[in-house]
């Protein structure tokens, strides 16, 4: 058996937490099932365990006119009953595994698990946000896309701890979102597609588009997004050809035992068809 | 009019079950009882060479093949597969030996620290391969467990004559049963007796098969059921096996032994229902009259025969499913491979020939320019008519009136007509399927084979006993049989008294397979229940006799396949994602004769879990074995349907009445199994006009119908 801390402060939590080699605990939504051990053995948990899904610093959300800030251990079901959390993200959310798991799970474990169909991190990367890291009284701030390095993996360090999630606020009018899983509810994104816009009379002033589990990361085009904004809806019609096969070369699927290489790509960008045809236009 | 037994009351078992009170076999701990965890073949097919376990600890033990005092076989139709393995694994997931004792950590650090030496044998992954001779044969000379052939009128003559020839070829996948309760077993060893508690639906299966391992009489062997958590068939077989291990433990140990599995252990050595390729072709006439059919039946049976060749014969029984067809071949085989054994799954080879049949009418009606709805009615089985086999249907079939109830409820009719204007973006679709399903073992099997005895006996408090060896694993039995006897009685409901079977107080009334337990086991508890009543004993036991009118030839299948059938009809609507071919099931009907349902309620749920069972196995169930791993091996991977995927259905029973079933009942477990997965496929057929010719139909498998290609 392993110590397990229960710290009553986000203090006391980087303090304990640069004791080193300590395993932070969330939701546990995903850390039970990586660790979990066949036949009813106790899970393997091969270093001391600070739980931190408790923590009243890590569960707020506050609202500036600038951004939002969203706490690492807020859970999906916390997320889902916040009037300023975007509407995309609710989108995203309400559709992530289920109400038991959704009352536990928390963005900061999504975002840290670094899973490449882990469905927060396409909307995230979409609305620009960024993550505090904090240690013995220092804080760094990273966007989304720096401090995932690849699947399962990021630039956290050992003693280092996400705290909170900045999204700024971007207005959009213009929403699309589709994760394609094998059921439901309760299942793994083959597939998913985010994409925003603002559209004002026949311009689009704004796009954004995001696709998860079809690469090793999320797949977000910022050379792309920028030939696409400020153009008439005319004009992006018939660029539709070339940026669909501008994202065909940045979508690099597998082929696994949930889907195949081939429908994951196809069906991304169909999707971002879709998009560009019947939401967005 | 509706009969009275058909009134629904609260199932007996409800509260303890949503209670949490119930107590299955995990649940049970006996003094001293020590685990056990089984070391399984990582190789498909190879020679062990040596195996290496580590210093055992004391009071830790290992069981292999060394430890069976009996028959290293397990007894099935043929009994080629081992307990443990006999110098020789045959697929991954094989039982080789167990680790044994008191601490589950230290059973699990000996598995994990024993070695297997192999040696690989070239190994067949598929029915192709296993017809391949440059590859050693695992079964016999040929790989081929059972290879039958079926004939009616001339199929020749008719195929010669024939204007053309409409042919096509089916494909259907693994499925995995999911049962709630995964597989377990306790064994004990006391005074010179064994007794086995398990999660089983045969609790003489495994007193046969523990006689056969342990070479001993039978009075020596005990084998209770414990609350079993679901089954569908995969503990029709299999845990005989297991029951083998624990008693074999329990023998050495002379401790209580239990072996529980855990989900993915379930899911990766258990059986599963059997892969199929079926081959169907049509003869013409000029006219588009069909005048003939072949249909070739392979399944992939994997390492073991287990039940196999009776799965085949099932299928090969309703291959023409609903119709009356002239002149047929039907020929089939199970071919063994090196992947998991197959087995026994609800529709048990039905499932597959009647998705084959129905899908093949579907496109040779669209080729005809009929609807399929037209083109199949043509052909309806009616009384009179002979079956497949030459049996003649004996029963009022009412599928007519069945079949213009549901086009009534489902609008079928206007939907077809409607969807046919559709745009390329609104992708929707409305399908039907008929079938039947035979009731209870086939041909003279309840005669031959099962010889069912039931007794009933009056307690001193004037209680009545039912002593039958059929379980309740959730399909009702313990609510349906007691309504049965209580009945008949004129007692109420509470004074029947029916205990979890164990062998020691019951007899053997028969498998609770095939769905023949009201009909077969019911039937006998009612007549039994009428001498109790009339010849005032305190004890009346009940035998089987064959109804008058079966007549059965075993060897050259012909005459009456079954005692009789249960029919149904299904109509799904669906519509299609134009962008990801995801399918939404919009609604589902389902118009059914199970002759007089003993409790609407209970067939109204076997008809709901059918259904969502069906519609799984049609689209999100996919299983697939990459040179003899499966690729799903969890519930994360493999995908069972929850409560909010399907939409519930609308379902209606229309009676009629079966002199040999109690109070008129036939079969009803199975048959709303059936039909789903084919009404779904029509369905999508119609949405995006293309042939579905697979299960399931997954959004790639249709991304690669409707684009073609690679
Ligand atoms: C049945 C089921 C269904 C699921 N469905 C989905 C789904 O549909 N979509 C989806 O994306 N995911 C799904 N998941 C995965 C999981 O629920 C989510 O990824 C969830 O957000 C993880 O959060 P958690 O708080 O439970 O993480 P935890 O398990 O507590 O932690 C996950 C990882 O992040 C680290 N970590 C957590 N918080 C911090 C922090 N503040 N700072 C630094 N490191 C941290 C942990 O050390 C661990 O490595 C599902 C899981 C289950 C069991």
């Amino acid at each position: 058996m392993v110590d397990t801390f229960k710290p009553q402060s986000l203090q006391e939590a980087v303090d304990v937490l640069s004791d080193k080699g300590a395993i932070l605990f969330a939701g546990g939504t995903d850390l039970m099932v990586q660790r979990r051990r066949r036949g009813g053995l106790i899970p393997d948990f091969d270093r001391p365990v600070i739980l931190i899904g408790h923590l009243k610093e890590l569960k707020e959300i506050s609202n500036s006119t600038r951004e939002i800030r969203i706490g690492s251990c807020c859970t999906y079901t916390a997320l889902l009953s916040h009037k300023a959390v975007p509407e995309i993200l609710k989108t995203c959310v309400s559709q992530i595994a289920s109400p038991g798991i959704r009352n536990r799970g928390t963005i900061g474990g999504n975002i840290c698990n670094a899973s490449p169909a882990g469905d927060t991190l396409p909307v995230l990367y979409a609305l620009d946000a960024s993550v505090i890291l904090a240690r013995d009284n220092k804080e760094r701030v990273l966007p989304i896309e720096k401090f995932i390095k690849g699947p399962g993996t990021t630039v956290l360090e050992a003693d280092e701890l996400l705290t909170r999630i900045i999204i700024p606020h971007s207005s959009f009018n213009k929403f699309f979102y589709k994760k394609v899983g094998t059921r439901a509810y309760n299942a793994l994104s083959k597939i998913s597609f985010t994409g925003l816009a603002l559209k004002k009379l026949r311009a689009v002033e704004d796009v954004r588009i995001a696709f998860g589990a079809v690469s090793p990361t999320v797949v977000r085009s910022k050379d792309i997004e920028a030939q696409i904004r400020g153009k008439d809806i005319d004009a992006i019609q018939k660029m539709i050809p070339e940026i669909l096969s501008h994202y065909s070369k940045l979508i690099d699927p597998i082929s696994d035992q949930r889907s195949n290489r081939r429908y994951r790509k196809t069906v991304s960008l169909n999707l971002l068809n879709s998009f560009l045809k019947n939401y967005m236009l | 009019m509706k009969n009275k037994i058909s009134s629904s009351v609260s199932r007996i078992d409800t509260p303890e079950k949503t209670g949490g009170k119930a107590s299955y076999i995990a649940d049970i701990k006996l003094e001293g009882m020590l685990h056990a965890k089984t070391l399984r073949s990582e190789r498909a097919r190879a020679r062990i060479k040596a195996i290496n376990c580590p210093n055992l600890p004391e009071g830790y033990f290992i069981i292999d093949r060394q430890d069976i005092p009996g028959k290293n076989s397990v007894k099935m139709l043929i009994d080629d597969q081992p307990f443990f393995a006999d110098g020789i694994v045959n697929y991954i997931g094989e039982p080789i030996l167990l680790a044994v004792g008191p601490e589950k950590e230290t059973v699990n650090w000996i598995i994990e620290n024993t070695e297997v030496e192999y040696e690989d044998i070239l190994p067949i992954f598929s029915v192709d391969e296993a017809k391949d001779p440059a590859k050693p044969p695992i079964f016999q000379k040929n790989n081929i467990f059972a290879e039958y052939e079926i004939r009616k009128g001339n199929p020749e003559k008719a195929f010669e004559g024939s204007h053309r020839v409409f042919e096509k070829e089916y494909r259907t996948g693994y499925q995995e049963h999911i049962y709630l309760e995964p597989q377990g077993v306790i064994g004990t060893y006391d005074d010179g007796r064994v007794t086995v508690y398990g999660s089983m639906q045969c609790p003489y299966y495994v007193k046969t098969a523990l006689i056969h391992g342990l070479g001993w009489n039978e009075d020596m062997i005990r084998v209770v059921q414990t609350t079993t958590g679901g089954a569908f068939g995969g503990k029709e077989d299999y845990p005989s096996i297991i029951a083998g291990h624990a008693v074999f433990a329990a023998l050495k140990t002379n401790r209580p032994v239990r072996l529980v599995f855990d989900r993915a252990e379930d899911i990766q050595s258990t059986t599963k229902r059997h892969p199929s390729i079926i081959k169907i072709k049509t003869a013409l006439d000029s006219k588009g009259t069909i005048i003939g059919m072949n249909v070739d039946i392979t399944l992939d049976g994997g390492a073991y025969c287990g039940l196999s060749p009776v799965v085949l014969q099932r299928a090969m029984f309703v291959s023409t499913g609903a119709y009356n067809i002239p002149n047929v071949l039907v020929r089939g085989k199970v071919l063994a491979t090196n992947n998991v054994p197959s087995g026994a799954f609800r529709g048990f080879g039905a499932p597959q020939a009647i998705f084959a049949i129905e899908m093949h009418l579907n496109s040779l009606a669209e080729n005809l320019k009929m609807d399929p709805l037209d083109l199949k009615k043509k052909y309806l089985l009616k009384k009179g008519d002979p079956t497949v086999t030459g049996g003649k249907l004996r029963e009022d079939v009412k599928m007519p009136r069945m079949i213009s109830l549901l086009e009534d409820i489902s609008g079928y009719r206007k939907k077809k007509a409607s969807f046919h204007k559709k745009n390329a973006r609104d992708l929707r679709g409305i399908g039907i399927s008929l079938f039947l399903h035979g009731c209870a073992f086939t041909g003279s099997g309840e005669r031959d084979k099962i010889k069912a005895k039931v007794k009933l006996r009056k307690e001193d408090d004037g209680k009545v006993s039912i002593l039958v060896s059929n379980v309740d694993m959730g399909q009702g039995p313990q609510t349906t049989l007691r309504k049965i006897v209580s009945k008949i009685l004129g007692i109420p409901f509470s004074q029947v008294l029916y205990d979890n079977p164990d062998t020691d107080r019951v007899p053997d009334s028969g498998p609770t397979v095939a769905s023949r337990t009201v009909m077969i086991v019911g039937y006998l508890l009612s007549r039994a229940a009428e001498k109790l009543k009339t010849e005032g004993k305190t004890e009346v036991t009940e035998e089987y006799i064959q109804p008058p009118y079966i007549e059965w030839d075993q060897e050259n299948f012909i005459g009456d396949a079954y005692p009789v059938y249960s029919w149904g009809a299904n109509a799904v609507e669906v519509s299609i994602d134009p962008d990801t071919y995801e399918i939404k099931v919009e609604s589902v009907w389902g118009v059914y004769d199970v002759g007089t349902p003993i409790d609407e309620q209970i067939v109204y749920g076997q008809i709901e879990g059918g259904i969502s069972q069906g519609l799984g196995y049609a689209t999100i169930e996919v299983m697939e074995s990459r040179e003899g791993g499966l690729m799903q091996r969890s519930m994360t991977d493999y995908i069972i349907a929850s409560s909010v995927d399907f939409p519930g259905a609308e379902k209606r029973l229309i009676e009629n009445y079966y002199d040999y079933g109690p109070f008129g009942a036939k079969c009803a477990g199975e048959l709303p199994f059936v039909g789903v997965a084919p009404a779904l496929a029509a369905a999508v057929q119609n949405a995006i006009g293309v042939p579905i010719e697979k299960l399931p139909v997954t959004p790639e498998y249709l991304l690669e119908a409707a684009e073609g290609g690679n």
